[in-house]
């Protein structure tokens, strides 16, 4: 079992942080190239939303991501302290309508929930703790 | 993410290589909309060197879609790479922006 945790501030230059952990930890664990693509999608999705909206004060606040894998599947929890936001409640974008009637909002929720198999969200005490589970298919 | 930005008769080519997520879409906003206000409106984006993408840089591909769409103009994606690609149609994307497999179909398209 490989697990790694790491803490990112609340800013878009963290994003490379976390595309740097990512790299590394799933490089250790021997994922492959799309899986790796597709994990760091959904984090990167995630994190962004988080620093986007999560927080309504200027101030400086921390997210802790932990990543864990196990033979066939990566278990990723990620904490913040940001108002309570629950993915798997957020409207669903509409892929089916005309082109001028596209928007982009929603979409990051979408790619998630395409490339991850679970998402599980609980708000603990002032944390919102979601855990990603994705299965490596071979 | 380095964006090479070649100029023809009557199209563009935009290359780029790296990473389009939300630290680098802006850079890339503003130099496709520079060209498309500086009157090119046919616009090529070749992928091939593009190791990732995410919703930051759809929302940038729809925004110049809708402005091109309005100023009679046309946005071809060409030589996607397949994860990149699979971006596209789990978006929808791939239902109004034409793909193609290379840089010279994407030329005979525009």
């Amino acid at each position: 079992m490989v697990q790694i945790t790491f803490e990112l501030k609340n800013r878009l230059a963290d994003l490379d942080v976390l595309c740097e952990h990512l790299a590394s930890f799933c490089d250790n664990c021997g994922i492959t190239k799309k899986q790796k693509f597709e994990i760091n999608l959904a984090l990167d999705e995630l994190f962004t939303n988080i620093i986007n909206h999560g927080f309504e004060d200027d101030a400086e606040h921390k997210i802790l991501v932990t990543c864990a894998h196990n033979e066939k599947i990566v278990e990723i929890t990620i904490q913040d302290d940001g108002i309570p936001f629950n993915p798997l409640e957020a409207p669903q974008p509409d892929l089916e309508c005309t082109f001028n009637d596209r928007e982009i909002g929603g979409l990051g929720i979408h790619l998630i929930k395409a490339y991850i198999d679970q998402i599980d969200y609980r708000r603990d005490s002032d944390m919102n703790v979601l855990k990603l589970t994705k299965i490596l298919k071979q | 993410m380095d964006i090479t930005e070649t100029k023809h008769d009557n199209y563009s080519v935009f290359k780029l290589n790296g990473r389009l997520d939300s630290n680098t879409a802006m850079g890339f906003e503003q130099k496709l909309f520079e060209c498309i206000e500086g009157g090119n409106q046919k616009l090529i984006l070749d992928f091939k060197d593009l190791d990732y993408i995410s919703s930051a840089g759809l929302r940038v591909i729809l925004k110049a879609t809708k402005n091109l769409k309005n100023a009679d103009g046309k946005l071809v994606l060409c030589a996607m790479q397949d994860y990149v690609k699979e971006v596209f149609e789990i978006s929808g994307f791939d239902s109004f922006l034409p793909i193609v497999p290379t840089i010279d179909e994407a030329v005979k398209t525009i």
